[in-house]
C-alpha cells in the first residue's frame, strides 16, 4: 500500500492542524512585526538630539472623547476658541465603533515646518521640541502651508476675548500671543523648564506634565522621556502597537497612537 | 484741439485710477488696524488672493530679465526699445509684489526681518533676498531712464551717474538673470517642497513655474507695448520684434504644455493618496474652467497658435489676442494651485482640522487692496509712458480703430536714436 493514498490517522490529523496553527500563528506574528511600523523606543534611541526624548502616548483604546484636554489645553495655553492647540477628531474603526483622535502638534524630528520658515522664528530646541519665537515670526504662515497635520493656528486679530475653560478647566500659565504671529501646542514648555529648575520630573510629576496628560480621566494620554524605560509614556507602549500620524512622511512625530486591541 | 482732448482723456483715466486706489487704501487701512481677521483667510486657507496677485506680478515680470538677455547678452540691439519696457514693467511688477507680500504678512513691521535672521534652508527666505536683491537691479536699470527726463536735465551730477549706470546694463543683465533663474524658480519650489500637500509636493513645480514666467512675462511686455502704442498713437518697438517675440512665446508655451502633459502622466501615474484626489479636482472640479479654459486651452494651446500665426499673418490683433491669453493664463494657473492646496484636504491623514473641503472667498478688503495695488501700479506706468523720453517713440499720424500692422521696424529704431 502505497503512503501515498492511506488515510490520515487521528494522530496525524492533529499533529497537522497545531502544527498548521503554530504556523498560522508565527506567520501572524511576523506579519504584525511588518505591520508595527513605529517603534517608538527605537526612534528614541537613535534619535539625534542627547539628553531626554519627550514623547506622547494617546491610547486610542482608552479616550472616550471626552474633550477635558482639549479645554485644560485651551486654559492653561489661553487659546481662542476655534484656534485650539489641542482638538478632538472623532472617527469610527470598520465596525463602526466610534474611536477618538485628539491631536497636538506632533514635535516632528524632520519638521517641514522648521525647514520653511524664511526667518528662523519656529526651531528645534536642543531637545527636540519644535518652538516658536514669537518676537521673531513675521505672520507670512509658511508654516501653516508646510505643516501635515495642520496644527498650526494664526492670530488673525488682537485678544479680546474670554477664555471660557477658564477657571473651570485651569488658569492661564502663558501669555496671549500677539496680532499676526502663529502659534502651535507646545507640549507645555514652560511646565518642562520650570520643572528642570524646581527637580520635578516631567511624565512623574503633575506639575511638570503637559496640562493635557495631567487632566485625562483614563490615562489615555502619557508624557515622558522615552529613553527612560520607567517613564509613564514608555511603560504605555509595552505590549501595544504604536503609530504615527502620516508615518510615510518620514517627519518621525513625538506623538504616539496606540491601536485599540 | 485734438491735443485738449486727449489730455483731458488722460486725466479722467488718472481720475478713475485715483478712485480705485482710495477704494484700496480704505481696505488697506481695514487691515492694517483690525489685522487680518477682516479678509476671508482662514487657519485651513492661509493664502489667497494676495498670494496670486503676488506670484502673478512677479510672473509677468519676468520679461524684464528674459528680454533683458536677449537683448544685452545676445546681443540683439533691436530689442532694446522692447526691454526698456519690460524693465520699467519689471519694476512696477516688482513693486506690487511687495506690497502685496506687506499686506499679506501678518507683521509688516518685521518685514526686514529675513534679511537679519537667515534661515538658507527656506525657500521663502531664498525668494526674499532674491526679490529685494532683483528690485534693487530693476531700479538702477530704470534710474537711467528717468534721468532722462528734460525736467531732470539741471542735475547734471546725477545725470552723469545715471550714464555710467547704464554702461553696465549688461553686467546687470547678467545679475538679473541669475537673481531671476532663482526665485522665479524657488516660488515654485515654495509650494513643491510642501511634503504634506499632496496636490502640491511635485519636483517640476519649479521648472512649471519658470517656463510659464518667461512665456506670460514676454507676453505681457507685448501686450502692454501694443497697448499704449494703440492709445497714444505711437510705434514703441518696431513690429519684426514684437512679431519675433510673438513666436518665440508661443514656442515657450509649447514646450510649457509638453511639460505639464508628462508631469501630470508620469507624475500622476496609479493611485497616489491625495494626489489623484487633487488632481480630479484640478481637472473636473470646481477649478476645471480655470485650469482646462484658461491655462491648458485659451492661454496654453490657443494662446501659442495664435502667436505663432501673428508672425506669418503679420497680424497684430492675432498678437494682442495671443498674448493677453497668454497672461491671463498664468494668472490662472497662479490662482487654482494656489487654491487647489488649501481649500482641499491635507490628504487621507486622520489628523485633519476639516476633513471636508475648506471654503474660501475673498473679503470685500482683500478686492479693495488688491485693484488698489493693480491701479497704483497702472497709474506709475500710465504717467511712464505718457512722460519718460524712453517711450516717446514715433507719432502714428492715422489713428486706426483697432491695432493693425504699424510701420515698419526702421520708424521703431529711429526713434530710439539718440
Amino acid at each position: 500500500m502505497s503512503d501515498y493514498t492511506r488515510e490520515l490517522t487521528r494522530r496525524e490529523f492533529i499533529r497537522l492542524a497545531i502544527g498548521l496553527g503554530i504556523g498560522l500563528a508565527a506567520a501572524d506574528r511576523v506579519w504584525q512585526w511588518f505591520r508595527v511600523h513605529n517603534d517608538p523606543l527605537a526612534q528614541a534611541a537613535h534619535a539625534e538630539t542627547s539628553g531626554p526624548y519627550w514623547g506622547m502616548v494617546i491610547d486610542l483604546e482608552k479616550c472616550i472623547g471626552c474633550r477635558r484636554c482639549v479645554y485644560a489645553c485651551q486654559a492653561v495655553n489661553d487659546t481662542r476658541t476655534g484656534h485650539e492647540w489641542n482638538i478632538l477628531i472623532e472617527d469610527q474603526d470598520t465596525f463602526a465603533k466610534p474611536v477618538f483622535v485628539t491631536r497636538p502638534c506632533m514635535h516632528c524630528e524632520h519638521a517641514p515646518c522648521v525647514d520653511v520658515c524664511p526667518v528662523g522664528a519656529t526651531y528645534h530646541r536642543p531637545d527636540g521640541l519644535v518652538a516658536m519665537d514669537y518676537d521673531r515670526c513675521i505672520g507670512c504662515r509658511y508654516c501653516m502651508v508646510a505643516c501635515p497635520y495642520g496644527v498650526r493656528v494664526f492670530n488673525w486679530e488682537e485678544r479680546t476675548d474670554e477664555n471660557p475653560q477658564v477657571p473651570t478647566w485651569g488658569m492661564p500659565e502663558v501669555e496671549r500671543r500677539p496680532r499676526g504671529v502663529v502659534e502651535k501646542c507646545t507640549f507645555c514648555i514652560h511646565r518642562l523648564d520650570a520643572a528642570a529648575e524646581r527637580g520635578l520630573r516631567p511624565g512623574y510629576d503633575r506639575a511638570a506634565t503637559p496640562a493635557c496628560c495631567v487632566i485625562c480621566p483614563t490615562e489615555a494620554r502619557r508624557f515622558g522621556d522615552l529613553r527612560d524605560p520607567e517613564s509613564p509614556a514608555a511603560r504605555a507602549l509595552k505590549g501595544r502597537q504604536a503609530v504615527v500620524l502620516r508615518s510615510e512622511l518620514g517627519t518621525n512625530p513625538r506623538v504616539f497612537y496606540l491601536l485599540p486591541e | 484741439m485734438a491735443r485738449l482732448q486727449r489730455l483731458n482723456r488722460f486725466w479722467v483715466w488718472v481720475g478713475f485710477l485715483l478712485a480705485v486706489i482710495a477704494f484700496g487704501l480704505v481696505g488697506a487701512f481695514q487691515v492694517f488696524t483690525r489685522g487680518l481677521a477682516v479678509t476671508g483667510l482662514r487657519d485651513g486657507v492661509p493664502w489667497g488672493l494676495w498670494i496670486t496677485l503676488d506670484l502673478s506680478c512677479i510672473g509677468l515680470s519676468a520679461g524684464a530679465f528674459s528680454l533683458s538677455a536677449v537683448t544685452y547678452l545676445l546681443g540683439r540691439e533691436s530689442y532694446k526699445p522692447l526691454a526698456r519696457i519690460a524693465v520699467f514693467i519689471g519694476l512696477l511688477g516688482y513693486s506690487g509684489a511687495l506690497m502685496a507680500l506687506l499686506l499679506d504678512i501678518g507683521r509688516p513691521d518685521r518685514f526686514w526681518h529675513a534679511w537679519v535672521f537667515w534661515n538658507p534652508h527656506s525657500m521663502l527666505w531664498e525668494v526674499t533676498m532674491c526679490i529685494t536683491l532683483y528690485f534693487s537691479v530693476l531700479l538702477l536699470e530704470v534710474f537711467p531712464m528717468v534721468m532722462e527726463l528734460p525736467q531732470l536735465a539741471r542735475f547734471t551730477r546725477l545725470r552723469g551717474i545715471a550714464h555710467r549706470v547704464h554702461r553696465f546694463a549688461p553686467v546687470l543683465a547678467v545679475i538679473g538673470l541669475g537673481l531671476s533663474l532663482l526665485h522665479q524658480s524657488s516660488l515654485g519650489g515654495t509650494y513643491g517642497v510642501v511634503i504634506g500637500r499632496a496636490a502640491l509636493f511635485r519636483a517640476t513645480m519649479p521648472l512649471l513655474f519658470i517656463v510659464s514666467a518667461v512665456a506670460a512675462g514676454m507676453a505681457f511686455t507685448i501686450h502692454m507695448t501694443l497697448l499704449v502704442q494703440w492709445v497714444g498713437r505711437r510705434t514703441l518697438v518696431p513690429n519684426t520684434v514684437l512679431f519675433e517675440v510673438g513666436q518665440l512665446i508661443g514656442a515657450v508655451l509649447l514646450v510649457y504644455l509638453y511639460m505639464r502633459f508628462w508631469d501630470a502622466t508620469a507624475g500622476g501615474y496609479g493611485y497616489v493618496p491625495g494626489r489623484t484626489e487633487a488632481d480630479s479636482v484640478l481637472m473636473e472640479g470646481p477649478f476645471a474652467v480655470s485650469f482646462w479654459g484658461w491655462e491648458m486651452i485659451l492661454g496654453g494651446l490657443i494662446a501659442a497658435i495664435l502667436l505663432i500665426r501673428a508672425r506669418f499673418r503679420q497680424s497684430v490683433l492675432l498678437l494682442t489676442v495671443g498674448s493677453g491669453l497668454t497672461l491671463a493664463g498664468l494668472v490662472a494657473n497662479r490662482w487654482h494651485t494656489t487654491l487647489l492646496a488649501f481649500t482641499q484636504p491635507l490628504s487621507t491623514s486622520p489628523a485633519l482640522t476639516d476633513p471636508l473641503v475648506t471654503p474660501y472667498t475673498p473679503a470685500w478688503t482683500e478686492w479693495a487692496t488688491a485693484l488698489g495695488v493693480v491701479a497704483g501700479l497702472t497709474l506709475v506706468f500710465s504717467f511712464g509712458v505718457r512722460y519718460l523720453p524712453a517711450f516717446a517713440g514715433t507719432k502714428v499720424e492715422q489713428t486706426p480703430a483697432v491695432p493693425q500692422v504699424a510701420p515698419g521696424p526702421e520708424a521703431g529704431l529711429a526713434s530710439q536714436a539718440k
